[in-house]
């Protein structure tokens, strides 16, 4: 095993270049919340879904952001329900 | 014109009868063996065929010498008499291709020819009984049967001097049989008049519960059950499988008791009728507990045997008791699982005594001491023999779990707590099953063999006829349509024909 | 080839051959043997043979049907891929097992009546587990355990269900069988345990992460998705199988989040992912069903990859737990490649097989007009972006380097995993050649403008917010643990109520037991005093003592018979 100081730096190590991969996932999401705000303003005629609840604006930005959100708050309050020693059955 | 078929239901046991004394003619060790085994090849072919043309165009009947029943003798092939010829023939033929070698090792070369004539005899006398349609010359076949397999048995001295004691026991008990059995069929015929099997059973109604005729079956069914060892009349048979040469015990164990089951299904259900046998007659009431008790005290005394031949005979006593069992229940699914019986142990039974044949030839004994470590020494003869043990156990796939099945089937449908006992019975009697098998392949598998042998197998003119025999039995325990088959048409043509 | 074999039993019979190889012959063997399969069931055709009676019961040992090939047609594909996979491996015995087992899976496809498939799901459940036990660790030997005990159960149930059903119409014809009296429910618990249902599904999770590395990938393939297609022959449109779905989506989420092992991450996604299988047999329209194939044979190819790459990582490593890895780009690249594909896919972006498969099955629902569970399957899809697309490269790959340096994985699982992206990517850019396999006549479009933005737009918010949440430490540390499932109940306190009746049994087992004992002692006693070597009933009596007996018995039955005198 070799020293991880002799290897060659990563592009991924910069802390920079994270941050530059967090603001292209922004700019993607605002990519593709583009249609709706268009049609939103009136400018483009774009339906998703096939009922009322889907069609709304936010209907899966929410999904995306605050449903993933609550999931993980949840599952973080449930661990001190659930966890236990990694021994816990042995 | 008389074609040659036409004739087949004589030439049957005709052949091995007019072969016989040419056989006792006959020096050397290939010739009277090599006639033999053609005849009974040649009865096989025709029992086969006849079974055929039984199928295809029902019953065949006879006439003996062209006199008309019921004045003259009339021989009928139907299908339980087709089906018991091809079984008997065919295991005759088997055993036979194993007979070459292993017979000059256990009867002189002098008594040779003799020795194949009474085979000859013998199976004349089994096929004779299977085709003849007429009581008093079944008698006479019985004799003839009954007399050479005495001679048969009793060549076995040169292994084993008790042999002599074994034959003479034997002619004692099976005399007083046929004596009984001649008995009864004489107080029938002084009532009917007759003694062409059809004929009587077409007068029996008439003269159903006369005391003539109550002790005329009394005396048959006595006199067939002594033949067939059915417990506690057994005590013959244990002494003379095991001191009997091999081939004989082998044939013997497949055929002999199997024609006496056959002589107890043809009287209750073709002379006597299924009616009047168990309503009439309460017939159940005599046989079952016979048969239970047969079968579960004879598994409990295999297991405390030192001899495998004379486990595998207590074994033979306690599947008679099976198939008496499925008489006894007097229904068509109780005398199917009786018929798969008698062929599937038939098949096996053989299987296993010709494995214990092949031990002998190498061995020299059958005690289960000088066995100790077989399975190493002779790993075929060892492996075969472990898998005929499961089918005379009744594990799935071998021909023992089929006939178990259907004994079982037709025990529930008597339904009711006696039939769950029934079934418990069976389980137990499985088991002791199991203890006496496992008691052999441990000898077999698990001690080591005696110092200084080495592996050395049976000659392959011994294994082959055995593994024909073993995994014949497995094809018959996977493929039913033949045993199982024959036996549905067998049970509804007894059952419907009555 | 054979007219009429089961293809299944070519890898049966195929694999009895295998202890007689060895090297390169050994490698041919188990690389043709899932070949030959997959030609037998092309040869074929469509149709049925192998015809038996036993016992009355009509057997029928294959039967190809397009339900039927399309599962046979991915297990031969999931079995090549795997064996590449375990190319490597020179322990006999699993290679054996492996074959045996996926032999049984295939066959148990193409049976087309319920003994024959009782015969290879009981075989399947033996097989497999020795591929749990060929980890020779203590934990595996009682996680496999525990798994054999619930497989045999489900097979011992769905016998009962065989029999019932038997009983109830004359048949045992493997065919739709429906919620329909005890047979019904009975056969239906035996597939749901195999196929995991809620509160069924433990085994799972328990057994899979305990398999050898290559074990893991090849029970994750079979098993489960065999009992999805017992489902979809016996049940296509039983409503209850609808909710089951639901919460078999939604349960594993939570336990996702918290797992520290990458393996049990993956088997708890892979619970949830056979969620959306059963929704689809659930729904039973033709679009659902073709779904649920199409889903199915997806599925094994990301969850494959998935599995394979933390093989990978499990066999240069020798640990699959978050706490211990990260940074693992800089020594694995290419794995690490193949993981983030089998990520995209498995989270269902466009392009990919899974985004083909799971519209399919959305779009059923909301044909079905089931609006409470579309929104719930929206959820999921947002949640499995989560635990399979996001936590499992970035711990393992991204994350903090723990300067963990090991070589590439070896060529043949390199080539493995190129085999599943090949698929992951194919089926995605080309769905037609996929549909072209599927039982019923295609009629859907995945790719059209709405349904690509609307999940995109899930997607990239959730990987948002996880970024966000990683970024504000939000995001739940990975601790060395144990989460509480549901198999609590059955691992602590049920068996400490079994251990306690277990001893109260003792008691009174041994109590009645010495009882037992003695009575049987007795008879057997009895037994050998009456019945062994030279005791009365063993006895070789005198000619005239049996004569005497036999004249007795003569006389009583002729006493007996004198009764029924007329």
């Amino acid at each position: 095993m070799s020293n991880p100081d002799d290897e060659k730096k990563y592009w991924l190590e910069e802390p920079a270049n994270i941050n530059k991969i967090f603001y292209a996932v922004i700019g993607l999401c605002v990519l593709v919340a583009l249609p709706k705000v268009l049609t939103l303003l009136d400018i483009l005629l774009f339906k998703q879904g096939r009922f009322e609840l889907a069609d709304f604006f936010v209907f899966y930005t929410f999904f995306g952001v605050i449903g993933y959100v609550m999931m993980i708050l949840l599952a973080k309050k449930l661990r001190g329900f659930l966890m236990r020693d990694e021994d816990y059955y042995d | 014109m008389i074609s040659l078929s036409s004739q087949f239901p004589i030439l049957v046991a005709l052949a091995p009868l007019m072969a016989a004394p040419f056989c006792a003619l006959f020096r050397g060790n290939t010739l009277p063996w090599a006639m033999t085994t053609i005849i009974s090849a040649f009865s096989f072919y025709v029992s086969l065929s006849l079974l055929f043309s039984v199928v295809a165009s029902g019953p065949i009947s006879y006439e003996l010498g062209g006199w008309a029943p019921p004045w003259g003798i009339e021989y009928v092939v139907d299908p339980l008499s087709g089906f018991m010829l091809v079984l008997i023939s065919g295991i005759s033929t088997g055993v036979l291709l194993f007979a070459r070698d292993s017979i000059t090792k256990e009867v002189p070369a002098h008594q040779l020819g003799l020795f194949f004539a009474a085979y000859l005899l013998s199976l004349t006398g089994m096929l004779g009984i299977c085709i003849t349609g007429d009581a008093f010359n079944i008698f006479v076949f019985l004799e003839i049967m009954s007399l050479s397999s005495y001679a048969l048995i009793a060549m076995g001295e040169r292994t084993d001097r008790r042999a002599l004691t074994a034959a003479f026991q034997y002619l004692i008990i099976g005399t007083v049989g046929a004596t009984f059995y001649l008995t009864g069929v004489g107080l029938i015929y002084m009532m009917t008049g007759t003694l062409n099997i059809a004929d009587i059973a077409s007068r029996f109604p008439e003269i159903e519960g006369t005391r003539p005729i109550l002790a005329g079956v009394g005396f048959i069914i006595v006199g067939i059950c002594i033949k067939l060892a059915l417990f506690p009349m057994h005590v013959w048979l244990p002494n003379s499988y095991t001191y009997a040469p091999n081939i004989i015990t082998a044939f013997f164990a497949g055929t002999a008791t199997k024609v006496s089951v056959y002589l107890l299904i043809r009287f209750i259900f073709t002379v006597f009728g299924p009616n009047y046998s168990f309503a009439g007659l309460g017939l159940t009431d005599v046989l079952m507990p016979l048969a239970i008790l047969g079968f579960l005290s004879m598994s409990a005394v295999a297991i405390f045997q030192t001899n495998l031949k004379r486990l595998l005979a207590y074994s033979s006593v306690a599947q008679l008791g099976y198939m008496v069992l499925g008489i006894a229940l007097a229904s068509e699914a109780g005398l199917t699982a009786s018929v798969v019986h008698i062929f599937n142990h038939a098949v096996v039974k053989t299987g296993l005594f010709l494995s214990v044949g092949c031990m002998f030839y190498v061995v020299g004994s059958t005690y289960l001491k000088d066995l100790q470590g077989v399975g190493r020494r002779m790993p075929l003869t060892t492996f075969g023999f472990a898998l005929g043990g499961l089918g005379l156990i009744g594990v799935p796939l071998t021909p023992g779990f089929i006939s178990k099945w259907y004994l079982v089937v037709a025990v529930l449908e008597k339904g009711s707590y006696f039939g769950y006992a029934l079934v418990a019975a069976l389980m137990v009697s499985s088991l002791l099953a199991v203890i006496y098998i496992w008691r052999v392949v441990e000898v077999a598998y698990f001690r080591p063999p005696p110092e200084g042998t080495e592996t050395q197998e049976a000659p392959l003119s011994l294994l082959i006829p055995t593994w024909i025999f073993i995994l014949g039995s497995f094809y018959f325990g996977i493929e039913t349509s033949f045993n199982v088959g024959f036996a549905k048409t067998i049970a509804s043509f007894l059952m419907g024909g009555a | 080839m054979i007219e009429g074999l089961n293809p299944g039993l070519i890898l049966i019979l195929g694999a009895l051959l295998v202890p007689l190889t060895s090297g390169f012959i050994r490698s041919l063997l188990i690389l043709a043997l899932p070949v030959l399969a997959l030609v037998q069931i092309y040869t074929l055709g469509l149709g049925t043979w192998g015809h038996f009676e036993f016992l009355g019961l009509s057997l029928e040992i294959t039967r190809v049907d397009p339900l039927s090939r399309i599962f046979g047609t991915i297990f031969c594909i999931a079995a090549f891929m795997g064996m590449v996979y375990a190319l490597h491996v020179k322990d006999t015995i699993q290679h054996f097992v492996a074959l045996i087992y996926i032999g049984s899976a295939i066959g148990a496809v193409f049976a087309g009546d319920m003994i024959t498939l009782f015969v290879f799901w009981e075989l399947t459940a033996i097989s497999s587990v020795f591929l749990i036990w060929a980890s020779r660790t203590e934990r595996a030997y009682r996680a496999g355990m525990r798994y054999l005990i619930i497989q045999v159960t489900s097979g011992v149930i769905l016998l009962g269900g065989i029999i019932v059903y038997y009983q109830d119409t004359g048949s045992i014809a493997f065919d739709y069988i429906g919620l329909t009296g005890i047979a019904g429910c009975l056969i239906l618990i035996a597939f749901g345990i195999k196929s995991a249902f809620p509160l069924l599904h433990n085994w799972v999770q328990d057994s899979y992460p305990e398999a050898t590395v290559t074990g893991t990938v090849i029970l994750s393939a079979f098993t489960t998705k065999l009992a999805i297609y017992a489902l979809a022959r016996a049940f296509p449109g039983t409503d209850i199988l609808i909710p089951i779905g639901g919460a078999m989506i939604l349960l594993p989420i939570v336990y996702v989040v918290l797992e520290n092992d990458l393996r049990r991450v993956l088997a708890y996604s892979l619970n949830s992912q056979l969620g959306y299988m059963v929704i689809g047999v659930g729904i039973g329209s033709e679009l659902a069903l073709n779904g649920t194939a199409a889903h199915v044979f997806v599925h094994i190819m990301y969850k494959s990859l998935l599995f394979m790459c933390m093989g990978a990582v499990l066999f240069r490593t020798g640990t699959v737990k978050v706490t211990e890895l990260g940074g693992l780009y800089k020594s694995m690249p290419i794995t690490t490649v193949f993981c983030l594909i089998g990520a995209v896919s498995i989270a269902a972006f466009p392009l990919t097989g899974g985004f083909v498969s799971k519209a399919m099955i959305q779009s059923a629902a909301l044909n079905g007009g089931l609006f409470i569970l579309w929104p719930v399957m929206l959820f999921a899809c947002a949640g499995i972006m989560d635990h399979s697309g996001l936590k499992v490269p970035f711990f393992t790959f991204f994350s903090k380097d723990r300067g963990i340096r090991v070589q590439e994985a070896p060529m043949n699982m390199l080539i493995a995993m190129g085999i599943a992206a090949f698929f992951c990517i194919g089926i995605g850019v080309f769905p037609g050649l996929l549909f072209e396999l599927l039982p019923y006549a295609p009629t859907y479009n995945p790719y059209s403008f709405g349904h690509i933005v609307s999940a995109l737009q899930l997607l990239f918010f959730a990987i948002l917010a996880f970024m966000l949440l990683i970024r504000f430490k939000v995001y739940p540390s990975e601790l060395r643990s144990t989460n509480l499932d549901f198999d609590w109940f059955y691992r602590v306190p049920l068996k400490r109520l079994i251990l306690a009746i277990g001893r109260l049994i003792l008691i009174v087992w041994n109590w009645s037991l010495g009882i037992a004992n003695d009575v049987l002692r007795y008879i057997i006693g009895l037994v050998s005093e009456t019945h062994s070597s030279g005791k009365i009933m063993a006895r070789t009596t005198a000619s005239s003592t049996a004569v005497v007996v036999i004249v007795a018995l003569l006389g009583v039955l002729l006493v007996f018979l004198y009764q029924f005198q007329q």
